[in-house]
């Protein structure tokens, strides 16, 4: 007799919105065809119902904690936590996701008819990665993983008329289905090494027992790392970002790159520190060279990339790199701040690359940001002040994120890598200084305006998020303190 | 009041960045005008500043607790005349970039938000704070070269940038690494100069990160050899970016050699004495040499600041009272001189379009008061005694000798060579026969430039004769680094390392 698990809808209230409004939009535009206005409300609404039934969650868990009640927290027989950490992770999640449909808004309006569909497949996307922050099994987390990854390869190839994006997505697609076989393959062997997949069962087993041969488990943990390194695209697992980052349509790839690293991290964080925090001095020096290899790399070549997506993404290689040196710090904060800012900055950014390439335009020159500030000063100042976070400028939120991750990582005595990765952040400035440069300084070529539609209320949010939480980073810095997993 | 003084320049430049219109007056007169409020406050401040008292007027505010960050500020004899030295500045440099015509508003605001970064960086008693200011300050100076420089501007900016940030990013894992030693000493975390200055470190570990700061401090100097970023950022900066450059800017990195090196790794600084005065020394007459074979006046004028401020780091590392005095005096005096002297190459190249020596000659025909400004200030700069460079210059070398005797011996080379470089410098641009037509149809001095020189000359002549003024206000602080040296460290100051005091005391 199987008894089945006792459900707690408020568990996966939050991903039952996300994918029931992903059915809804599809629905709703088969059996109305509305203006696309309309679809917009009905998102704004699904992503509203998500966000406040998490924050549900979050006063539920604060009264479960403070009764000393931390079983009440997980659900489903140990497959769905709600807990802290998860919780800040899907805020930002869904956060990414709204920002992310506003500068991909023009994108998806231009689909026609099809844009129910990109909504559907952005919502399911979001459902997906949600589940897999909250995941307290390995196997949960791998359906949450191929949810989300299957949605975005989907994604990546929406813009179809064109080539680019056709390769981009079969390149993310075959890569990225290699990847997640190599994720489940560790968690296979993890599986054979302490006949768990449950993250706190794996964490009990490690404490409980001595492991005689625990090869099985090293192994494990490495290709599990490996197989999430490709999602957040840390080096040498990188090698697709770039052509993804170029071909996919340029509203919604912001939104792509900033929920996969949000999830990716989420994952990474959470099954090295809590499942296999006995076994740090294992897989520690590995990450850091992960972390180094991936700093040095973005970093290096980003230097030398004449198209702004693809400078966007080796420095995507690079922040990955510095969010890992978060994970060698060992503390959740550190990551999930540096998470937030930048999900938030990344997006901003990639509103600003639709402005100027247009909404499913391939490719973004150099050349093209050629005087932007003298056509469009805004939109010029608003992606001056996104790169400087991204850089981690002081009095740019992305300086406090970078701060809080180095300051973790040399308490765990990695001081070798501090200093590596603060000299990274230099040579991370020179490429953004020099998409800076192009944009103030060398006189510009054409002079059409450029049309900013909603893309303005992003880049406002964003360079809003980028400033405030530079000057006053506490109240998130609290939260993120609080958001601590199981 | 100190935070009112970082935030009145931002204030101010909102209020520039509001003011919508195209003509250019209403927003360079606006900033030139809301500039003088933060004067005003700086010259209150000095008045009302206690030199006994050290730091005052302390604002001390949690930022973040858990990481023990603060706003933390207040000011000493150290940092007194350099805040009241950039507030002074940014006015006249506004009102001298009157040929700056295009992006005027974005031209305002960025050095409105220079001096705001100045300021804090030098009020900020939180090493946090202080990388924040440090750091920030980077953009509105990059802008300003980069955008409003001349031919080869970009490279200029970014080889700024990316100089200062390589240094600053050492030191930023320094800070990093004090910081943590004193959580895990202390268990609590904290930023704090004062709380970090009492640290036990290793000696490994002290030399460690007294390099980090030293070398962060020593490119923002500059000195050799990491000054080769400095000739091109002044030649290629507008005029009001170099004045401000000199004047203020480089005066971080002496400035915080004083303030951070000496006081928190007090053991590393005294073992790092000779090396620091050998770069000292080779910087004064390497870049007295160099300034020598300059064809361009800007670039001569900027390697002789390579020159002069090996001067103060000399006095800063002689650790005799004499120096440190003389350090900081020198501190402001060059930032007097030189800043003037840039303001009278950008005159002059408003006139002639040109910055080549050799387009020069026989000038004092045709405009008097320039060259008569140029004079004074070319005495002011070699150190005639009367004007404020004898005194600053006299300070360190009578504070080095007992300590280094063959350095100063050495330095005061640099003094003379000064003289070659200034004096010949002057001789080809302004005396001679015109031989050129150009030259002898240029248009005098206008009242506004008179105007915006002469506070400088006064100031000058004020220091130079009177200099009690200033050191009153100094010594106090100076002392104090002094005493906590002598005290956390088996140094042992030379016969008569006080003599700056036998001085000043004399004198009354």
């Amino acid at each position: 007799m199987i008894t089945p698990p006792e459900i707690s809808w408020i568990a996966i209230a939050p991903d039952l919105a996300l994918a029931i409004g992903a059915a809804l939009v599809l629905l709703v535009d088969v059996q109305w065809k509305p203006a696309p206005r309309v679809l917009g409300w009905v998102v704004g609404a699904i992503l509203a119902v998500a966000a406040g039934l998490t924050i549900v969650q979050w006063a539920q868990g604060a009264d479960a904690l403070a009764a000393g009640d931390t079983d009440s927290l997980v659900a489903f027989s140990g497959l769905i936590t709600m807990d802290g950490f998860a919780i800040f992770s899907r805020v930002v999640l869904i956060a990414a996701t709204g920002l992310g449909l506003a500068a991909g808004w023009r994108f998806v309006v231009s689909l026609g008819r099809r844009g129910a569909e990109a909504i559907a497949l952005v919502l399911l996307a979001t459902t997906g990665f949600s589940l897999m922050v909250a995941a307290n099994n390995l196997v949960m987390l791998f359906l949450g993983l191929e949810v989300g990854s299957i949605a975005l390869y989907v994604l990546a190839g929406l813009a179809r008329e064109r080539r680019e994006s056709e390769e981009a997505a079969i390149k993310y697609f075959l890569l990225g289905s290699f990847a997640s076989a190599v994720f489940i393959y560790g968690v296979a062997l993890i599986y054979a090494g302490t006949g768990s997949f449950e993250i706190l069962g794996i964490r009990q087993h490690l404490n409980d027992f001595v492991i005689s041969n625990p090869a099985v488990i090293y192994i494990g943990i490495g290709l599990v790392v490996a197989g999430l390194g490709f999602k957040v695209s840390a080096a040498p697992f990188h090698t697709w970002a770039p052509d993804v980052y170029q071909g996919a349509p340029a509203g919604l790839v912001g939104y792509m790159a900033a929920v996969a690293k949000v999830a990716g991290f989420a994952a990474i964080a959470r099954i090295l520190l809590t499942a296999f925090s006995d076994l740090a001095d294992t897989w520690l020096p590995v990450v850091a060279g992960i972390s180094v290899l991936s700093m040095v790399l973005g970093s290096v070549l980003a230097l030398v990339q004449g198209d702004v997506r693809r400078l966007l993404a080796y420095s995507g290689v690079a922040h990955a790199g510095f969010i890992m040196t978060g994970v060698v710090g060992g503390a959740t904060d550190g990551v999930l701040f540096y998470l937030a800012i930048y999900a938030i900055q990344l997006v901003g950014a990639f509103a600003v690359v639709a402005v100027v390439s247009g909404p499913d335009g391939a490719g973004s020159s150099l050349d093209e940001y050629r005087g932007l500030g003298r056509r469009s000063p805004l939109l010029a100042g608003a992606f001056t002040i996104l790169l400087l976070g991204m850089g981690g400028l002081p009095i740019t939120s992305g300086f406090v994120a970078k701060f809080g991750v180095f300051t973790d990582a040399w308490a765990q005595g990695y001081q070798w890598l501090v200093i590596v990765a603060v000299i990274a952040s230099v040579v991370a400035f020179a490429f953004y200084i020099r998409v800076i440069v192009v944009m103030y300084m060398d006189d510009a070529g054409e002079e059409q305006p450029l049309r900013v539609g909603p893309e303005r209320w992003v880049l406002a949010l964003a360079v809003g998020a980028t400033i405030l939480w530079g000057i006053f980073p506490s109240s998130l810095l609290d939260l993120a303190a609080d958001a601590l997993p199981i | 009041m100190l935070t009112a003084l970082i935030l009145l320049p931002v204030a101010a430049a909102i209020v520039v960045a509001l003011i919508p219109g195209r003509r250019r007056e209403i927003h360079l007169s606006l900033g030139i005008a809301l500039s003088v409020m933060p004067l005003a406050l700086a010259g209150y401040l000095f008045w009302v500043f206690e030199p006994a008292a050290g730091f005052q007027y302390v604002v001390d505010v949690p930022w973040y607790e858990p990481w023990g960050i603060a706003w933390n500020l207040g000011v000493d004899g150290i940092s007194l005349p350099m805040v009241v030295l950039t507030t002074l500045l940014v006015p006249i440099a506004l009102a001298a970039s009157t040929t700056i015509t295009n992006r005027t508003k974005e031209f305002v605001m960025y050095t409105l938000l220079l001096e705001a970064g100045m300021i804090g960086a030098f009020l900020a008693l939180d090493l946090f704070l202080f990388f924040v200011f440090f750091e920030a300050m980077l953009i509105p100076m990059y802008f300003i070269i980069g955008i409003w420089g001349t031919e080869r501007r970009i490279y200029a900016a970014v080889k700024f940038f990316i100089y200062t940030a390589f240094g600053s990013a050492l030191m930023l894992a320094a800070i990093i690494g004090l910081a943590l030693t004193y959580a895990s000493q202390e268990g609590s975390a904290s930023f704090a100069l004062s709380d970090l200055a009492g640290l036990d470190l290793s000696v490994g570990t002290e030399r460690m990160f007294f390099a980090a700061f030293a070398i962060a401090f020593a490119i923002k100097v500059p000195l050799f050899p990491f000054h080769t970023w400095l000739p091109d950022a002044h030649v290629e900066a507008p005029t009001a970016g170099s004045v401000l450059l000199a004047a203020v800017l480089l005066k971080l990195g002496t400035y915080g050699l004083l303030r951070f090196n000496l006081s928190l790794f007090p053991d590393a600084s005294v073992d790092a004495i000779p090396i620091m005065a050998i770069l000292a020394v080779v910087g004064i007459i390497y870049g007295a040499v160099v300034a020598i074979v300059q064809p361009d006046l800007k670039k001569l004028v900027a390697y002789s600041s390579v020159s002069h401020l090996g001067f103060i780091v000399l006095g800063t590392f002689a650790l005799t009272s004499g120096g440190l005095q003389g350090a900081v005096i020198q501190n402001v005096n060059h930032g007097l001189t030189t800043g003037a002297l840039f303001l009278l190459v950008g005159m002059i190249y408003d006139r002639r379009h040109t910055k080549k020596i050799a387009d020069f000659g026989g000038l004092q025909k045709s405009v008097p008061l320039l060259a008569g400004f140029f004079l004074f200030m070319t005495f002011a700069s070699i150190g005639l005694p009367g004007l404020n460079g004898f005194v600053g210059e006299f300070l360190v070398l009578i504070g080095s000798y007992p300590a280094l005797p063959s350095f100063t011996v050495i330095a005061a080379f640099g003094v003379v060579l000064a003289a070659i470089y200034l004096l010949w410098a002057y001789e080809r641009v302004f005396t001679g026969v015109p031989d050129k037509e150009e030259n002898s149809v240029l248009s005098d001095l206008s009242g506004r430039e008179i105007a915006l020189l002469v506070p400088i000359a006064v100031l000058i002549i004020v220091i130079g004769l009177y200099p009690k003024l200033l050191l009153d206000k100094i010594t106090p602080s100076t002392e104090a680094v002094l005493d906590n040296i002598v005290e956390q460290t088996d140094y042992t100051m030379p016969e008569p390392g006080r003599i700056g005091d036998v001085l000043v005391a004399g004198g009354e």
